[in-house]
């Protein structure tokens, strides 16, 4: 049966409740604690054990000077500051795949809370392009994670 | 071929200069691709360039690779795509309408003004070393410590012809749209209120606009409502970039004096949602509602058959400009400091509002096919169906990047990049404008495409190379490789070699393609479109018998 010109077409009705089946279950998933960090990003902010403050400027990486030490399934601070443009503070492990990652904006802190649930040592590298000599910004070893 | 009259003329040279700034834009990318596969793999080639670089300091690699970078995306997007939907859009607009260009002469000067200002910007990248990428993230574009002043003020100079031309562009569209010859003639006002729904919004509380056209159902093409929302989109991406090289500009200008201002003095979480908000009008705007409106247009007049859910489709490009509105945060994501209600609202569910608007939009079009079966694959019909699945992979992939949760791990990798933005303009916008131009060109010279074998080689090496392209480093993205960064000792080599090989595929495809239009159209009619008017009709004087 044809539509009413200016009405949907049950079959596009139909297509439309798919597209909403497919947000709200995408949705729902991505923002529940099935997605690991979601659980203190989002939903239980919990008190940070310890925090690191880490600096940016002149295209260095200025970690606090008794290093990052760390307990698996603690939860840690990370407050980032730039001191002139705009970079990025990622952790990598050391096959290069990403644990997480913040722009760090000048004039302004950056926080992010993090819990490690794997011991060994983690990189640092910044993640947001700062000028040519960007890609040197990488620190190797520069967290521990402990059991 | 016939005489081309005033506007095909001008849609051809337009075509003519997309597809060479095409050329230029794909050059860069497979020198930047080898680059990241092999740092120093340029060298020698950069070392001869040097000679005609200003100064005596010779360039470090990663400087060229950046300034490369930075110009790369002004070639492709305001070179490429701008400069082919100008030339189609200055043919299919009046000619739907059934009248002529308001102002002919704008069209010579948007002919020249934007190649003008692309090729500035280049310049700024090749001769200044303008590094800042296209971004443009505050304080960097003023940091003249790392961005060369010189550099930075022509690029910001070719960006301001750039956006100049793309608002008289707007304003001639608008202007033919809005003349009085056309029997449902309305003010600009009028059209705006239309534009963004409020007499309907005023219907729904039980009042009438009657001062506004209903863009809706007063008989327009839906093709014309797309353009009429989508260059709204058009003008705000204008008037913001604007303000920002006018930014930059003045802190150029006031260090190049002497007087250097303080980069402090501006907010950058400020600057960065301001900046986002007027670029996303093209990313997340005009490209969306314009490929909608070119896909109304087409797959109906290629299948023989009227758009299935016509008056539905006019309420979502509704949307669509009403969601482009408001989208800008998922770019954003990965600012901390950004508040996380705007992250939440803006960047993730509002974002989603794509994902409805491109979700019925890609329903209709296929439907439309569906329902004309059986049709003729004709080689527009392919490469509209090409573009159809660009959109819905790069829609995808940038649907999970946008997302609070997921955007931790993606955002600038190369998944951003490749697997959603390059597959976008590649797989998407690009494999759009072949089938505009598949479809236009015999409209313009009587001519038709003559080699069906050719026009499918040219569709798959043109789909398969941008798809390897961008599949293989959207998986280095995945696998942590940072888009923007070099890294040196081989970490990603074999997903760079992949995507190199997709990228040679697609530079293959373009060939074919060129090679097809030159034997169809004839290399002196292509020569041709460029030979003034003037001397045209001299030369006729003297050739006419006595």
């Amino acid at each position: 049966m044809a539509a009413h010109p200016q009405h949907m077409d049950v079959r596009e009705r139909r297509w439309l409740y798919l597209l909403i089946a497919v947000f709200l279950v995408f949705n729902a998933v991505t923002l529940s604690p099935l997605v690991p960090w979601q659980k203190w990003l989002l939903w239980s902010r919990p008190t940070p054990d310890k925090t690191f403050n880490i600096e940016f400027e002149d295209y260095q990486i200025r970690l606090p000077a008794e290093g990052i030490e760390v307990k698996a399934g603690q939860y840690v601070e990370f407050v980032a500051r730039s001191r002139d443009v705009t970079y990025g503070f990622g952790v990598f492990r050391p096959d290069g795949t990403m644990v997480f990652q913040m722009q760090v904006l000048p004039g302004m802190d950056s926080r992010i809370i993090w819990k490690f649930d794997e011991p060994g040592s983690y990189n640092v590298r910044s993640t947001e392009y700062s000028g040519p000599r960007h890609s040197e910004m990488h620190v190797e070893n520069a967290i521990h994670v402990t059991r | 071929m016939a005489q081309p009259g005033w506007s095909e003329k001008w849609t051809l040279r337009f075509a003519v200069f997309a597809l060479l700034f095409l050329a230029l834009s794909g050059f860069e990318g497979l020198l930047m691709r080898t680059q990241q596969y092999d740092v120093e793999a340029l060298r020698g080639m950069e070392s001869v360039l040097n000679a005609i670089r200003p100064g005596d300091r010779e360039p470090t690699q990663a400087e060229l690779y950046f300034s490369m970078m930075s110009a790369h995306p002004i070639v492709g997007v305001y070179g490429f795509v701008y400069m082919a939907v100008m030339g189609a859009f200055y043919f299919l607009v009046p000619h739907l309408l059934g009248k002529e260009v308001r102002h002919k002469k704008l069209v010579a000067v948007n002919f020249v003004l934007q190649p003008l200002g692309v090729l500035i910007c280049w310049g700024a990248g090749f001769f200044g070393l303008f590094n800042a990428l296209y971004t443009l993230y505050w304080p960097l574009p003023v940091s003249y410590d790392r961005v060369p002043l010189w550099g930075s003020i022509f690029f910001c100079i070719g960006a301001a012809i750039i956006m100049v031309n793309i608002l008289l562009f707007a304003f001639n569209l608008f202007s033919t749209v809005l003349s009085k010859s056309n029997p449902h003639s309305y003010s600009f006002w009028q059209f705006l209120r239309s534009a963004f729904g409020i007499p309907r919004l005023m219907k729904l509380f039980g009042k009438e606009d009657k001062k506004a056209p209903n863009l809706d159902y007063n008989g327009l093409p839906v093709f014309l409502v797309a353009v009429g929302r989508g260059s709204i989109d058009t003008v705000i991406n204008a008037v913001v970039l604007l303000t920002a090289g006018a930014l930059i500009l003045v802190y150029g200008l006031a260090a190049l004096f002497k007087a250097p201002l303080d980069p402090g003095a501006v907010n950058a979480l400020v600057y960065k949602n301001w900046f986002w908000w007027g670029l996303d009008m093209v990313a997340d705007g005009n490209v969306l509602i314009y490929t909608a409106g070119v896909w109304y247009l087409l797959v109906p007049l290629l299948v023989g058959r009227d758009l299935f859910g016509a008056n539905v489709v006019k309420t979502v490009i509704l949307v669509d400009l009403l969601v482009s509105m408001g989208v800008w945060s998922h770019h954003l994501l990965g600012d901390r400091s950004q508040p996380l209600a705007m992250r939440l609202l803006s960047g993730q569910f509002i974002t989603w509002g794509e994902f409805f608007t491109m979700g019925l939009t890609i329903f209709a079009s296929l439907m439309t096919i569906w329902l004309a079966r059986p049709v003729k694959m004709t080689p527009p019909l392919k490469f509209v169906l090409g573009s159809v699945f660009g959109f819905v992979m790069g829609g995808t992939a940038g649907l999970i990047q946008a997302n609070v949760g997921l955007n931790l791990v993606f955002h600038n990798t190369q998944w951003v990049i490749a697997l959603h933005a390059h597959t976008f303009l590649l797989t998407g916008v690009g494999t759009l404008i072949f089938a505009i131009l598949y479809a236009l060109v015999p409209m313009l010279t009587k001519l038709e495409f003559r080699h069906k074998r050719l026009v499918d080689l040219h569709l798959w090496l043109w789909l398969v190379g941008a798809v390897l392209n961008a599949y293989a480093m959207g998986m280095a993205g995945s696998r942590g490789m940072l888009r923007r960064t070099l890294y040196e000792g081989g970490q990603f080599q074999p997903y760079v070699l992949v995507a190199l090989v997709g990228g040679v595929l697609m530079a293959a495809g373009w060939l074919v393609f060129l090679y097809h239009l030159i034997a169809t159209i004839g290399l002196k009619n292509v020569l041709g479109l460029f030979v003034p008017e003037r001397w045209l009709a001299r030369k006729q004087a003297a050739s006419a018998p006595a």
